[in-house]
C-alpha cells in the first residue's frame, strides 16, 4: 500500500504520454464543445424552449410537466384556496417550519379560514405539505424561479400562491400514498364536558354533537356542571387531522383502532 | 517612407492638443505652450497614458479570453451576460474591486502589506514601455531591452515574498515561500532558452530579434528552446499546473490570501500583466514578432497598423496555448515542481544552447534556410 503513493516510484508510460494525453482530451472537448456547449444561456434560453425538449427527455408534443425528466419536478407550490379546508396537516408536515397558516378571506369570524403561507427562503421543496394535503389542493409545480432583491418577497402569501395554481402550471402528479391512518378519533366520555371546541374547529365539520341524558343525581352527590352533549365523528368525513385532538380542553380525545 | 510610431503618434497627438488649447490664449501664452519643449513634454506624458491603457486594456481582455476559452474546455460558454458575449463582465468585476474597502489584519507589516502589491504592479507594468509591439512601438531604442525586460519580469518574487511576509499569515508566508522558490528555480532555465535566442540572433534587443526573423520564425530550429521557455513561463507566471504559489485547495489563496479589493485587483492584473509579457516575449522571440511569412498575401500586411493587429493575434494565440495546458494539466507537488525545473529543464536548456550554438556554426539548414550573420 505504501509503494503507491511513493513518489520515487518509475511510472510505467512514456513521461511525454503525461502532457500529450491529457492536452489532447482537453482539444477534442474543445472541438466539441466549440459550437455546442452543453449548457444553454439561461435567462435567454431555457430549457422549456421546443429546442431544448429532447435534451432534458420532454416528449414532443406534450407540455413541460410531462415526461421522464420532468413529471415529478417540486417547484413553487400551487394552492388553490377555494378548496383548501385549513386542516393545518402542510404546517404540521413541514420539515422546515416553513408554512405559516395564515387567515383568509372567506371563513366566518368564530371559524376564521387558514391558508398555508410559505417561507421559500427556508423550504426545500421536499413536498411532504403536498403529500399531507388531504383535499390535493397544495400541489408542486414545474416553475422554479423564484430570485428577488428582497428576502420579504421570498414568503409567498396564499394569494400569491393562488395566483401560481391560476397560471395552470403543470403539477406534479405524483404523490406519495401515505399509509392509510386506520386510527379514528375516540372520545373517553367521563372526562368530556360537551364544550363544542371540537365540533367547531373540524376543518371537515364531520364532529357532530348529540344530545346525551342528563343523568339523575344521586342522593348526596351533584350532578356534574357540563353540557349534555357529546361529539361523534363522522369517521368517512374525518381527515384525520388532529385538530380536535389539539383543541380538547379536556383532552378527552385519543387516536383509537375504530373497529 | 514615414511609418507611423507610438512616439509619432503621441507627439501628433498633443501637438494637436496644444495648438487647440492655445488659439484661445493670447499669443505670448500660445508660444510658450506651442514650444517644442512643450510639445514633447506632453507627447511623453501622452505616451505612457497611452501605453497604461493600452497595456490595462488587453491585460482585461486577456481575462476575458481566458475566461471564453476556459469555459469552451469545460464544455460550458464561461461569461455572457455582461456585454457583447461577456466582453465587459471583467470591467465590471474590476469595477467592483476597486470601490471595495482594503482591509489588512491587524498584525500585518503596514508599508510592506501596501509597498508589495502596489510594486508588483508597477514593475509588470514597466515592461510594457520596454516590449515592441510592432516596429517603432515601443519606448525606445534599447540595445539590451530582453535583457531589461527580464531583468524586471524577475524582480516579481521578491514583491510577492515581501506582501506574503507582511501579511502575517501562516497561508500566505508558505505561498510566497514557494513563490520564491519556484521563480528562482525557473529563472535559470527560462534565461538558458533565452540564451539561444540571442545566440542564433546576435543581439539583445528585441527589435533586433524579430528582424532576425525574417527568414524563418526561430519556433523551428530551437523548438527545444521554445518548449523549455514556455515551461519555465508557466512557472514564471504561476499559472496551473504551476500554480502551487496560490494552490486554493491547500494555500487558500496562497501569498494573496489576506489582500481583498483593490490591492487584490492589483495582483490580478499584474498576474495577468505578466502573463500578457510572457506570451508577448514568446511571440517575440520564437513567433516573428509582428512579422508574417514572406509567402503571406501583401494585402493582409499592408494595411494600416497591420503589425499591431498580427501581433496581437499571435499574442492571444498564445496564450490561448496557456490556456490549454491550464485545462488539461492538474497542478503538481511542490518537490516534483523543483526536480523537473532544477534535473529536468535546465539540462534541457544547455541542450537546447548547445543546438543553437550548432545551428549558428553550420549557419545554413536545408530547409530552415540561412541563420543571421551573428553580429551584424
Ligand atoms: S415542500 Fe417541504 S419544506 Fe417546503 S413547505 Fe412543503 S413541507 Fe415544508
Ligand atoms: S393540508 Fe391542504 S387542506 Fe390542509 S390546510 Fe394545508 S393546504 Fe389546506
Ligand atoms: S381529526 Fe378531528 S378535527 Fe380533524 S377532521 Fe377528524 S374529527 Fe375533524
Amino acid at each position: 500500500m505504501a509503494s503507491e503513493f511513493n513518489a520515487t516510484e518509475k511510472p510505467d508510460e512514456n513521461p511525454v504520454l503525461w502532457v500529450a494525453r491529457p492536452m489532447a482530451t482537453a482539444a477534442r472537448q474543445f472541438a466539441k464543445s466549440l459550437f455546442r456547449p452543453s449548457t444553454i444561456i439561461y435567462p435567454y434560453e431555457r430549457l422549456e424552449d421546443p429546442r431544448f425538449r429532447t435534451k432534458v427527455g420532454v416528449g414532443s408534443g406534450m407540455p413541460i410537466g410531462v415526461g421522464p425528466v420532468w413529471d415529478n419536478y417540486r417547484g413553487v407550490h400551487a394552492l388553490n384556496i377555494a378548496t383548501c379546508i385549513s386542516c393545518n396537516l402542510c404546517a404540521f408536515s413541514c420539515p422546515d417550519l416553513c408554512i405559516q397558516m395564515v387567515t383568509v378571506p372567506g371563513g366566518d369570524p368564530k371559524h376564521p379560514k387558514k391558508c398555508p403561507e410559505i417561507d421559500y427562503g427556508k423550504c426545500s421543496y421536499c413536498g411532504f405539505c403536498s403529500d399531507a394535503c388531504p383535499e390535493g389542493c397544495l400541489t408542486m409545480t414545474t416553475r422554479y424561479e423564484l430570485s428577488t432583491t428582497k428576502r420579504s418577497e421570498m414568503v409567498y402569501s396564499p394569494a400569491k400562491l393562488n395566483e401560481v395554481f391560476r397560471t395552470k402550471l403543470p403539477m406534479n402528479p405524483i404523490r406519495i400514498e401515505l399509509p392509510k391512518n386506520e386510527d379514528s378519533i375516540l372520545l373517553d366520555p367521563p372526562l368530556c364536558i360537551g364544550c363544542n371546541a371540537c365540533a367547531r374547529d373540524c376543518p371537515t365539520q364531520c364532529i357532530t354533537m348529540l344530545d346525551i341524558p342528563k343523568p339523575e343525581a344521586k342522593p348526596g352527590e351533584k350532578v356534574a356542571k357540563r353540557i349534555w352533549k357529546e361529539p361523534v365523528v363522522n369517521d368517512s368525513d374525518c381527515v384525520r387531522c388532529g385538530t380536535c385532538i389539539s383543541v380538547c380542553p379536556k383532552e378527552c380525545l385519543f387516536w383509537g383502532g375504530s373497529k | 517612407m514615414t511609418t507611423t510610431t507610438l512616439y509619432s503618434v503621441s507627439y501628433d497627438l498633443s501637438r494637436a492638443l496644444l495648438g487647440a488649447v492655445g488659439s484661445v490664449l493670447p499669443p505670448g501664452a500660445r508660444d510658450a505652450l506651442t514650444s517644442s519643449n512643450a510639445v514633447t513634454a506632453l507627447a511623453v506624458l501622452v505616451f505612457c497614458v497611452i501605453l497604461l491603457a493600452a497595456s490595462m486594456l488587453n491585460t482585461i481582455v486577456l481575462i476575458w479570453w481566458e475566461r471564453k476559452l476556459l469555459g469552451r474546455f469545460m464544455d460550458r460558454r464561461g461569461a455572457m451576460h455582461v456585454g457583447y458575449a461577456g466582453l465587459l463582465q471583467n470591467f465590471a468585476d474590476g469595477l467592483k474591486l476597486f470601490r471595495k474597502t482594503t482591509v489588512s489584519p491587524r498584525e500585518a507589516d503596514g508599508l510592506g502589506f501596501y509597498f508589495g502589491p502596489t510594486a508588483y504592479m508597477v514593475s509588470s507594468l514597466v515592461i510594457f514601455g520596454i516590449l515592441p509591439i510592432s516596429s517603432g512601438w515601443n519606448a525606445g531604442a534599447l540595445p539590451l531591452s530582453l535583457l531589461l525586460a527580464l531583468t524586471i519580469f524577475s524582480f516579481a518574487p521578491l514583491f510577492i515574498f515581501v506582501s506574503a511576509w507582511s501579511s502575517n499569515n501562516k497561508y500566505s508566508l508558505m505561498g510566497g515561500l514557494r513563490s520564491a522558490a519556484q521563480m528562482i528555480a525557473y529563472e535559470v532555465p527560462l534565461l538558458l532558452a533565452v540564451v539561444a535566442v540571442v545566440i542564433v540572433s546576435g543581439s539583445f534587443d528585441l527589435t533586433t530579434i524579430v528582424y532576425d526573423q525574417r527568414n524563418y520564425w526561430f519556433w523551428g530550429p530551437l523548438f527545444l528552446a521554445l518548449v523549455v521557455f514556455v515551461a519555465a513561463m508557466l512557472a514564471e507566471m504561476e499559472r496551473i499546473p504551476f500554480d502551487l504559489p496560490e494552490a486554493e485547495a491547500e494555500l487558500v489563496e496562497g501569498w494573496n490570501t489576506e489582500y481583498g479589493g483593490m490591492l487584490f485587483a492589483f495582483f490580478m492584473l499584474a498576474d495577468y500583466l505578466r502573463a500578457l509579457v510572457g506570451s508577448i516575449l514568446v511571440v517575440l522571440l520564437f513567433l516573428g514578432g509582428w512579422t508574417l511569412p514572406s509567402w503571406v498575401p501583401a494585402g493582409l500586411t499592408s494595411f494600416p497598423l497591420a503589425g499591431i493587429v498580427w501581433f496581437m493575434v499571435k499574442t492571444y494565440a498564445v496564450f490561448g496555448l496557456f490556456v490549454w495546458i491550464r485545462a488539461s494539466l492538474p497542478r503538481v507537488r511542490t518537490d516534483q515542481l523543483l526536480r523537473v525545473g532544477w534535473n529536468r529543464m535546465i539540462p534541457l536548456a544547455l541542450l537546447s544552447v548547445f543546438l543553437a550554438a550548432a545551428l549558428v556554426t553550420v549557419r545554413c539548414v536545408p530547409v530552415l534556410g540561412c541563420v543571421p550573420s551573428v553580429g551584424a
